[in-house]
């Protein structure tokens, strides 16, 4: 089992990193809790990435949303919005994370780090491909000309 | 913007955090975690002399062995026999900074030490487990919890006097 944390840790680094910024060690550490547990109910050897890729995003939101004082209704994630970023005054990529929601960030990772379709991560991340699109674009608009992951 | 503030965020995952996970998979693993009053940079060393080490701070192992080191992707593999209550069980271990894998042939054993440097490398955080990685042993866990506690134990007072 070690063999395998070790393999997926940069993989997993990538996720949590982006999507918990500062929690992203903590969102790792359940990650690896939560696929070592249920290893053995992954029947397809071959689908681990994409299930390990379901989990680090769950925990990496999850842990993202424990650290704020505001705890964000999953009934609302739907349509929560954020407040607009000034470009002008992004600092570098990681304040820019810092600005977006958890949510938005995992489509950030899902759509242009992983490369799903829109239809691919709003089944996965179920929500409507309409919110996958509109969580996008304000995502991307946040880091225009400024994003080289 | 420098390239650090370009960069994507990337989490990583400790010796201790890595020890935590793999310990949490295993029902059996009874864990221990603390701070040794001792600095990093002389706790490590001492505990990876396993030779020295192991019959200092575990009353049940009379002797360690090592048979075999070799380096292997970035850490250091090892063979090695522990001798307990007269019988001599071999051991692979996986040796790496702040990370020390021990599993018995056959994996009927496991043992995991893992350490990071706490206030600024002062003292030392470190995370000790053992368990028997096999289905139906659970029940082993009080038994395993007491042996890993007395450990502890141990190596919390060696740590105050310099080892």
């Amino acid at each position: 089992m070690d063999a395998l944390v070790r393999e997926l840790m940069p993989y997993v680094g990538r996720i949590c990193g982006a999507i918990a910024l500062d929690r992203g060690d903590d969102a790792m550490q359940e990650t690896f809790i939560a696929v070592l547990r249920n290893l053995r109910t992954l029947r397809e050897p071959a689908a681990l990435h994409g299930w390990v890729r379901r989990i680090a995003v769950r925990e990496a939101v999850r842990v993202a949303r424990g650290g704020l004082e505001d705890s964000v209704d999953p009934t609302t994630l739907a349509t929560s919005a954020v407040a607009p970023i000034d470009v002008a005054t992004v600092v570098d990529v990681r304040s820019t994370l810092a600005g977006l929601a958890p949510e938005q960030r995992a489509i950030l990772v899902l759509r242009d780090v992983e490369g799903l379709s829109e239809a691919d991560a709003a089944r996965f991340l179920g929500v409507a491909e309409g919110t996958v699109k509109s969580r996008l674009h304000r995502a991307r608009s946040a880091f225009v000309g400024r994003w080289e992951p | 913007m420098s390239d650090e503030e370009r960069r994507w965020p990337v989490a990583g995952l400790g010796p201790i955090g890595r020890a935590r996970a793999l310990g949490a998979s295993i029902p059996s693993a009874a864990w221990a975690e603390g701070i040794l009053d001792a600095p990093y940079d002389a706790t490590w060393p001492w505990i990876t002399d396993l030779e020295t080490s192991i019959p200092r701070f575990d009353t049940q192992v009379r002797k360690v062995q090592v048979v075999e080191r070799a380096p292997v992707d970035g850490a250091e593999r090892l063979r090695i026999t522990a001798s307990s209550f007269g019988v001599a069980v071999p051991f692979e271990v996986r040796l790496e900074d702040g990370f020390c894998l021990m599993q018995a042939r056959a994996r009927l054993y496991l043992v995991l030490m893992a350490a990071e440097p706490h206030d600024d490398g002062a003292r030392t955080r470190f995370f000790h487990l053992e368990a028997v990685p096999l289905p139906g042993t659970r029940l082993m866990r009080g038994y395993l919890q007491r042996v890993v506690d007395s450990d502890f134990r141990n190596l919390s007072r060696l740590a105050s006097q310099g080892f």
